[in-house]
């Protein structure tokens, strides 16, 4: 039961930014008057398509026009434009709810569609596909190293991977991104300077993976530097603080081979609060993915905020606002209940 | 006053405090240097103003280059007269001569020559301008002549090219391609038309010696850049002329493609940098603690209103959020300060609360209620002092965090068009295709100028920690 309501605790919680964050954004859109923008233009490009439609039936240029202004109308009316914004606030609200984001602006999807949940289906697994594979490896080699370090604490090596560990925060990662390719694309031509595949695309399933790989190093490479140093420094902190504690002291006071002591004793209860890291610095490492991606021109939804920014698609830029958010929040969830099954304090 | 100096002390024993603090000298230094030196609207009427930057050579390298590669680049150089060395008559027209000479010493071709023009007086009819190049073996190019159009209205001394200099693109210029031409013809004897003229590039030409029909190799010398005033009155003169050797390598880091003198950019960051990373820090530290403070001593409803407040603005992912709000707020770096408190101060209101719950239960605090002292009193003289070192740390450490943001947005495109900062330099510089065209110069200078100023901080902040938190003393 406990459980259960430790979870809920947090959905509502986590329920209560994602509403937040869309009435903000709705809010400062209407105030600004940008929503207006936004209606009339989803509302042009129903008109165009009716007038496609209405121009095979009707062949008069007048009555055509005379139609079309009187579904105009009904369509202001609809949408609620004659109205003041903060009127139809709720619609607006709900819209966004049900993932009826409208259309961009000039982007559109490998068919052609302009559909933004369209163009955002397209996107968000090569966002997944990038963060997912740059955030394990990082995760992997910050606890190799970090067990490692914890027990040669104070040596040289450790200190220079804490001073390491520092500088790599004051890097900006799509600064490092740029770097990466300036020398491993324009100097030494080893790598792709960015996008996914190659264009054309090779033939065949392992040859598309190879090329696949090729794009995908420079990215990752760029966002372990970024992440791992902040994330060795963690775990090396936390093994230390718990390999202080007293129960660790009297396992290896009954003679328990280093090893099992480390495994058992030490690894094990750092598990809880490790996770906690990992969910606390999700969101910087999400920030860290939609920068990268813009400098790798990784098809994701990183370059697409960029594309946005670029063509001033407002539609654009609220949908990727709120979907972003409810990533990061559908992620923080996993996280959590990962964390409850993990730690059995939080359990029973 | 002991505590202070103790923990000074404390603070002054590591190495990364030592460094952060030089740094942070190094870096005021800099920035009251250019403060006092470079107007405050910098950046909208000279770094977003092309014009201002139209005479100097588009992406090119930092002139130190020359130290490390064989082949010695062309150097920028502006050769100025304002003065004619001498004066001649001939069938009844004066010849005023305005000299220059410059010495060619490089390895490579100027990217463009440019003649400019000032202040023309003039007392009756309007006079001709030539422009003579003499070059090391002894042949003399008519490079250009300049008719001044019409006679202006009103009374004489008449000036022209007054207000802007005229200024004349002689490289691919039509006038020049033919004058050499005739070059070609007399020195060489080989007949090559405008066209190859303009394909070789005027500068080859003038400066280099002919090899075969295409190529050309630099003659190095002594040039005479003559300009040429005729005239019928002795009066007429030249206020300023400048020929203008366009160099393959400019100053001491570069310009990018609009021939923007990087170094002027790059200076011009240092104070921004540190505006935006200290009014951040500052007002976000202030809320935070505050809140803090007031969350963790009063307790009851308000403690609970604001720690659910906190938990919710720290939960939301805060770049997606700034460029909302930047995009929307196009372009100004107040609201982007503004949103970097609005949606930085909760981890600290949630640290300091903990803290104060401990301190609460302190004798001295109870000593402090039993004596009527009031809440805001108790907060501010018994509460906040112990809060303090860490709130002071934290402000440090906020510091570097609102640099990176700033110049995250602005390589967004989301910077303050009006401020350029580092990361608007970068921005251009991507847009530009800059690293993929190998304009090391324009990349790297600006990301270590931000690395180097949020790591200024952020040693500050480590040297910091252990005077804070004295429970990290016991690791050595």
């Amino acid at each position: 039961m406990a459980l259960a309501k430790a979870l809920a605790f947090k959905a509502i919680s986590l329920m209560i930014v994602l509403i937040g964050v869309l009435f903000l954004t709705v809010i400062i859109l209407g105030m600004t008057g940008v929503s207006d923008k936004i209606l009339r233009s989803i509302l042009n490009e129903q008109l165009r398509g009716i007038r496609q439609q209405l121009a095979t039936r009707i062949k008069d240029p007048n009555e055509l026009n005379k139609a079309l202004e009187q579904i105009k109308q009904e369509l202001i009316k609809a949408y609620g434009l004659d109205k003041p914004w903060y009127a139809r606030m709720h619609k607006m609200v709900l819209r966004i709810l049900r993932l009826d984001l409208g259309y961009a602006r000039t982007i559109q999807t490998f068919s052609g569609s302009k559909k933004i949940s369209d163009i955002l289906k397209e996107r968000i697994p090569n966002t997944i596909l990038l963060m997912t594979t740059a955030l394990l490896i990082n995760y992997g080699i910050g606890l190799l190293i970090g067990v490692k370090l914890a027990a040669k604490s104070g040596t040289l090596l450790d200190r220079a991977v804490s001073l390491y560990s520092a500088v790599s925060y004051a890097i900006p990662t799509w600064w490092l991104g740029m770097l990466m390719i300036l020398v491993f694309h324009y100097y030494l031509h080893l790598f792709p300077a960015g996008g996914m595949y190659s264009v054309p695309p090779p033939q065949g399933t392992f040859l598309r993976f190879l090329d696949l790989l090729k794009h995908v190093t420079l990215p990752v490479i760029t966002l372990i530097i970024a992440l791992s140093g902040s994330w060795i420094y963690t775990v090396r902190a936390i093994l230390i603080s718990i390999a202080q504690e007293d129960f660790v002291t009297v396992a290896r006071a009954k003679g328990l081979p280093e090893n099992l002591v480390l495994r058992r004793y030490i690894i094990r209860p750092a598990a809880p609060p490790l996770l906690t890291n990992i969910i606390l610095g999700l969101a910087g490492s999400m920030g860290g993915a939609i920068l990268t991606e813009t400098v790798f021109g990784w098809p994701g939804m990183g370059t697409l905020y960029y594309q946005a920014i670029m063509s001033v698609d407002e539609s654009l830029i609220l949908a990727l606002t709120y979907v972003f958010t409810l990533i990061y929040i559908l992620a923080r969830f996993l996280l959590e209940i990962l964390y409850v099954i993990l730690d059995p304090r939080v359990r029973y | 006053m002991g505590v202070v100096r103790e923990a000074f002390e404390e603070f002054w024993q590591s190495g990364v405090s030592k460094a952060g603090v030089v740094l942070l000298a190094i870096l005021t230094a800099i920035s009251i240097y250019v403060v006092l030196t470079m107007p405050m609207d910098f950046g909208t009427r000279y770094w977003n103003n092309p014009l201002y930057w139209a005479d100097n050579p588009k992406a090119v390298p930092p002139a130190w280059v020359n130290h490390f590669s064989k082949v010695k680049h062309t150097v920028h150089t502006i050769l100025i007269a304002s003065q004619p060395v001498g004066v001649s008559y001939k069938t009844g027209v004066y010849l005023k001569y305005y000299n220059m000479t410059y010495n060619y010493v490089y390895d490579d071709f100027p990217s463009f020559i440019t003649l400019k023009i000032s202040n023309v007086t003039f007392y009756s009819e309007p006079p001709v301008i030539q422009l003579y190049i003499t070059r090391p073996d002894g042949f003399i190019i008519p490079l250009y002549t300049l008719s001044i159009p019409s006679q202006p209205s009103g009374l004489p001394p008449y000036r022209v090219f007054s207000k802007g200099s005229k200024r004349i693109l002689l490289s691919g210029d039509l006038y020049v391609a033919r004058a050499l031409s005739n070059f070609l013809y007399e020195k060489y004897g080989v007949f090559l038309g405008t066209t190859n003229v303009m394909q070789i590039g005027h500068e080859q030409i003038v400066f280099g010696d002919m090899v075969n029909k295409t190529y050309f190799k630099p003659l190095k010398g002594k040039y005479i850049i003559s300009i040429v005033l005729l005239t019928h009155d002795l009066r007429d003169s030249i206020g300023r002329v400048e020929f203008v050797i366009g160099g393959r390598v400019y100053g001491l880091m570069g310009t990018d493609t609009l021939g923007r003198d990087l170094a002027k950019g790059l200076l011009f960051g240092f104070p921004v940098a540190l505006l935006i990373g200290f009014v951040t820090s500052i007002f976000t530290t202030i809320i935070g603690a505050s809140l803090g403070i007031i969350s963790g001593y009063v307790g009851g409803k308000i403690d609970e209103l604001i720690q659910r407040f906190a938990d919710i603005v720290n939960n939301v992912p805060l770049l997606p959020i700034l460029i909302f709000l930047c995009f929307i707020f196009k372009g100004n770096l107040w609201v982007m300060i503004a949103a970097l408190i609005a949606f930085g101060w909760p981890g600290l209101t949630i640290v300091v609360r903990s803290m104060v719950l401990q301190i609460k239960s302190a004798q001295f605090v109870e000593a402090a209620i039993s004596l009527g002292a009031s809440k805001w009193r108790i907060m501010a003289r018994h509460i906040f002092p112990n809060v303090a070192p860490f709130i002071l740390a934290q402000l440090i450490f906020f510091t570097p965090s609102a640099i990176l943001s700033e110049a995250a947005l602005s390589f967004l495109g989301l910077g303050d068009p009006r401020i350029p900062t580092w990361g608007q330099i970068l921005e251009y510089g991507f847009r530009n295709q800059a690293i993929f065209l190998g304009y090391w110069w324009w990349i790297l200078p600006p990301g270590i100028l931000i690395i180097i100023s949020a790591v200024t901080f952020v040693f500050i902040a480590l040297g910091l920690e252990p005077v804070v938190n004295p429970r990290l003393r016991r690791w050595r």
